[in-house]
């Protein structure tokens, strides 16, 4: 009889367990009102949106320019700790990329890192960052991207160890770690430095590589764009707070000089993958480019020996 | 006695600093220091903070050409960023020489097309100068792009 209890007691742990793992980690898109709500996108101001985001960076064929920039056929390898992420083809095409979503496909996958068959999306999809976005400026680049060339072959999936291989535990990583709270707190009084946070924290989704990570993969708050390992694997990614090693010494006019014409105030130039990044800042808005250095001005100084054992 | 002769001049070797022109990451690192102050110039001007006369134009790209024809043989086995913690050469460098090769080949192009804009004065006005000069500075990102690593 007590093996018997002992049994029932583990098969419904067992049970209650699975139930909350499955409830808990659950896929969850957009609330319908949002979704209701999503405006008819302008594609013109949707290939702003475009570049800030530096979506052709990664969904573009590794080393594209000029015009092949938009032709979205993914295919970049980013190797992580966890395994091999490979960018999907994102261009219009009806069977290879996103051609048959519909706009609130596409903002449930932007903002909410979930696919249109219900799935969770890694991460390294930077959903992280694009879930502080206007839904506005969300529905503006779909409406961009259906301006742009189909290209035809799908690519593969990820190729990860266990257990990140398994994609609901997904779930368990977003309830921990994925948030729209901004990162930084900033006086209502500074509409240009609120506006650069969400360009920023929102679509340039900059901290993704210039903030370090935790084990679990999650950005370290309390590191906010002190820099980080580079994830190409050579070098450093630089720290941009005005603390020890950052760019302290440099004013708001440097940086957005700096966004637009890749030249530091040392005259240096821009290199690395920042190169690609500046490309795209170099299309933005002037007073886009105003509005993020604003805000890096603002950002807590933080030294760059702050991330990580591996030190400066 | 023989032997101290022997030993002080193998002290001496051993101690003599190397001459610059061995030290190649100090000489590139000295040349591409020569044309950032050039762009810094370059910049100055195109942003109205320096006024133009043209030998301003002509010192500036003549110091850019001057390391777009030497920088190339600054290069020895052994001198990448991994190696010597001095240089951000990338080791690429060595692994795709004619990449980088062709980088250098772009920068002294785009230079050589400056100096005969410019003629033997230089550019003669501002706008003249930022006409010559945007093409060149534009080559500095394709090739940091690829060949620099950052520490």
């Amino acid at each position: 009889m007590v093996g018997l209890r002992i049994a029932v007691g583990l098969a419904l742990a067992v049970l209650v367990g699975g139930a909350a793992f499955y409830i808990l980690t659950m896929p969850r898109g957009l609330p319908a009102a949002t979704l209701a709500a999503l405006p008819e996108g302008d594609a013109s101001h949707g290939e702003t949106v475009f570049w800030t985001g530096g979506c052709a960076s990664c969904h573009a064929a590794p080393g594209a320019q000029g015009d092949d920039l938009l032709r979205l056929g993914g295919g970049l390898v980013i190797k992580s700790d966890f395994g091999d992420f490979v960018s999907p083809n994102i261009s219009p095409h009806p069977e290879d990329g996103v051609g048959g979503w519909s706009p609130a496909d596409f903002a449930n996958a932007m903002q909410r890192g979930v696919s249109p068959d219900g799935r969770h999306y890694y991460p390294a999809f930077p959903y992280t960052s694009y879930i502080r976005m206007d839904p506005a400026d969300v529905a503006d680049l779909w409406a961009f991207l259906q301006t742009l060339p189909r290209v035809a072959g799908a690519q593969r999936g990820p190729d990860l160890a266990f257990p990140f291989n398994i994609r609901r535990g997904v779930g368990l990583w977003k309830l921990a770690f994925l948030t729209d709270a901004p990162a930084i707190a900033i006086d209502s009084a500074y509409t240009l430095a609120l506006r650069g946070r969400y360009l920023v924290e929102g679509p340039g989704h900059c901290a993704e590589c210039h903030t370090p990570r935790n084990r679990a993969g999650a950005l370290d708050r309390s590191a906010w764009m002190a820099g980080a390992p580079n994830p190409d694997g050579e070098g450093r990614i630089p720290n941009i707070t005005g603390g020890e090693g950052g760019i302290g010494a440099w004013s708001a006019g440097d940086v957005a000089y700096y966004l637009e014409t890749g030249f530091t105030p040392d005259f240096d130039s821009v290199g690395g993958s920042m190169a690609a990044v500046q490309r795209n800042t170099a299309k933005l808005p002037g007073g886009d480019r105003n509005a993020i250095a604003a805000y890096l001005k603002l950002l807590p100084p933080q030294s760059s020996g702050s991330w990580g054992a591996a030190g400066p | 006695m023989k032997s101290l002769p022997i030993g002080f001049a193998a002290l001496v070797a051993l101690c003599h600093p190397a001459f610059a022109q061995d030290d190649a990451v100090a000489v590139r690192k000295a040349l591409m220091d020569s044309v950032a102050a050039s762009a810094a110039v370059s910049g100055g001007v195109m942003k109205g903070e320096i006024d133009y006369v043209p030998a301003i134009g002509k010192a500036a790209i003549e110091a850019i050409n001057a390391t777009a024809q030497s920088y190339g043989f600054f290069f020895p086995e052994g001198t990448d960023g991994e190696t010597d913690s001095r240089s951000t050469a990338s080791p690429k460098i060595w692994t795709d020489r004619a990449g980088f090769d062709a980088e250098i080949a772009k920068l002294q192009a785009a230079v050589g097309a400056a100096r005969e804009a410019g003629g033997k004065d230089g550019p003669a006005d501002a706008a003249a100068f930022a006409a010559a000069i945007e093409p060149v500075l534009g080559t500095c990102r394709s090739c940091h792009e690829g060949y620099r690593i950052k520490r």
